[in-house]
């Protein structure tokens, strides 16, 4: 490649194609150069291409045929080069051989605190295009308002975009994303929101978990409404899911509803649990549907008790034994519940306030000093 | 000359130069590592030959060692603002053609483009400890555009082969420079007198 006179050009250059087309290109050596076609070769990303796809167009110009052409291997073309006998590099050409865009589908976004908007998308092909393809994603007031171009890209994934400001409530937005390549340009359908039914906070803050006492089968967690929601927002719903030490497995409690506070039960003693918490922005500003759960919080670690009881503390048969039949009960109160009428008010939970209450009272008949 | 001769502008500059040198070794390990990304990201074979490009100062320099100290900084001055202006268009073509798609190397090309900038600030610095302070700028156009797109990543390549060999050879112009002072070439001479 030279300064003032390239010694050779190629046709076409720098082409865009789709996957399997077919491609003659010619590679003509200039004039001041003392070169003959037979003394040029071609190669493709470094591959030499064979002798037998070549023809002489002229005393000067050799060309190559490429049939059936494969998505290009970087995104910033396939280089087909001509080189002289000796190797060195007379001329080259980028290929850029893909597929056109596909129409982005998937479109979900959320709104921090109603302050932003963050949507992200998928593309809408399956593989790739083997080009580099823009993604743009616009919005606009449903009834008026110009089109507007969101800026900042890539905020929660590749394929996402961020609106920091300027956000009307209280009115839908239609939002849709433009992807666009060499060989063309495909729009998404438009998606309807209404920035308050996308709403999401922050995680809970300040989780505390501690023991309850002596009792070695519960926990307490406390923690504070995100403060965001303390301005705008009465009815947050939180859900909670906690799990053992060296376990994957958490459990859900669903039902804590806005208290900022509950009691895990039915707990193994002496055991490290990690407990977080998330809250649901639910029914803004009278909205009767429930926004998007925040992240989790952070998780907390707290462990229950270990009982003191019987010689040399801890008895796991009897922790075994109790698992066992609490396990039991569950399914027996179940099958009550289906089988038995009017005994609805049964179930595990008011075996677990009953364990909660017989431990209560040993403490104390111990404090006594009186035995059962 | 003889405030760049005084003591202390014997102690500036060759503090000037230890840093600049230090500066120039992280400089050329960084671009090696650029290089490396450039070709694979490119298409192109490392060790392809790329003639000597327009707008590219060449590393190579017959009778080195008859240069002054002074010559020297005159010409790596005129080099690393040319490397800048090379550095600027190579990021914004690339931006162009790849967008965001490729931020490893727009970063690796905007971080190597700081550091040449850097460089070239810490060379005006030691001039200015000469009488005759760092050359402007103004007839300084831009560099000239390659035809295609293929020739863009050939020049690429040769900016980024030709700037680590300047780095080698910056660091070695600075070590003459702490050594023999600006008035005098590698060739033993006589000592400057404060």
């Amino acid at each position: 490649v030279s300064p003032a006179a390239a010694p050779a050009v190629i046709s076409p250059q720098d082409p865009t194609l789709l996957i399997g087309s077919s491609l003659v290109a010619t590679c003509t050596v200039s004039p001041d150069f003392p070169l003959k076609a037979e003394d040029l070769y071609w190669t493709l990303n470094g591959r030499r291409l064979p002798a037998a796809s070549y023809a002489a167009l002229g005393p000067s110009t050799l060309s190559v045929a490429l049939a059936r052409l494969n998505g290009s291997r970087q995104q910033s073309g396939d280089n087909l080069v001509c080189h002289s006998r000796d190797g060195g590099i007379l001329a080259g050409s980028c290929l850029y051989v893909g597929l056109p865009p596909e129409k982005p589908v998937n479109i979900t976004c959320w709104s921090k605190n109603m302050k932003d908007l963050t949507c992200k998308w998928a593309p809408g092909t399956e593989g790739e295009t083997f080009l580099h393809t823009n993604y743009t994603l616009k919005y606009k007031l449903r009834w008026y308002g110009r089109d507007n171009t969101c800026q900042e890209y890539h905020t929660a994934g590749p394929y996402s975009c961020h609106i920091p400001k300027d956000l009307a409530l209280f009115t839908p937005y239609e939002i849709w994303v433009e992807a666009s390549n060499r060989l063309g340009v495909a729009v998404s359908d438009v998606v309807m929101l209404d920035i308050l039914d996308v709403v999401t906070t922050d995680p809970p803050s300040d989780v505390h978990v501690s023991r309850v006492g002596d009792l070695e089968d519960q926990l307490s967690v406390r923690w504070s409404s995100p403060p965001a929601l303390k301005d705008f927002l009465f009815q947050a719903k939180y859900q909670i899911q906690y799990r053992v030490e060296d376990s994957s497995e958490w459990k859900v409690v669903d039902d804590v509803g806005n208290q900022t506070s509950c009691r895990l039960a039915g707990l193994r003693p002496g055991t490290v649990y990690f407990v977080q918490v998330r809250c649901n922005p639910f029914g803004i500003y009278g909205s009767k549907k429930a926004g998007i759960w925040s992240d989790w919080s952070n998780p907390t670690a707290a462990s229950t008790p270990r009982s003191e009881r019987g010689a040399g503390g801890c008895d796991p048969k009897g922790g075994e034994q109790n698992t066992t039949l609490r396990r039991e009960l569950k399914q027996f109160f179940g099958w009550v519940k289906k089988h038995a009428y009017g005994c609805s008010n049964l179930g595990i939970k008011l075996y677990d306030q009953w364990r909660v209450w017989l431990q209560k009272s040993h403490k104390t008949r111990n404090q006594v000093g009186k035995e059962p | 000359m003889a405030g760049a001769d005084s003591p202390s502008a014997a102690l500036r500059r060759r503090d000037l130069c230890a840093r600049g040198i230090r500066l120039a070794g992280k400089m050329r390990s960084d671009v090696v590592d650029l290089l490396d990304t450039y070709v694979e990201r490119q298409g192109l074979d490392a060790s392809a030959s790329v003639a000597a490009v327009e707008g590219v100062p060449p590393a190579a320099v017959e009778r080195w060692d008859e240069q002054t100290g002074t010559q020297r900084l005159l010409e790596n001055l005129a080099a690393y603002r040319a490397f800048r202006a090379l550095l600027a268009q190579m990021l914004e073509e690339q931006r162009e053609q790849l967008g965001e798609a490729d931020a490893a190397l727009g970063r690796a090309l905007a971080a190597v483009l700081l550091q040449v900038s850097a460089f070239a600030y810490h060379l005006e610095e030691l001039l200015r400890l000469e009488s005759r302070g760092p050359p402007s700028e103004e007839g300084d156009g831009p560099p000239p555009q390659p035809q295609g797109l293929f020739e863009q990543k050939l020049r690429g390549l040769g900016v980024l082969r030709e700037l680590a060999q300047w780095a080698v050879r910056s660091a070695r112009d600075l070590r003459q420079l702490a050594k023999h002072g600006p008035g005098a070439g590698s060739a033993p001479s006589p000592a400057e007198s404060p």
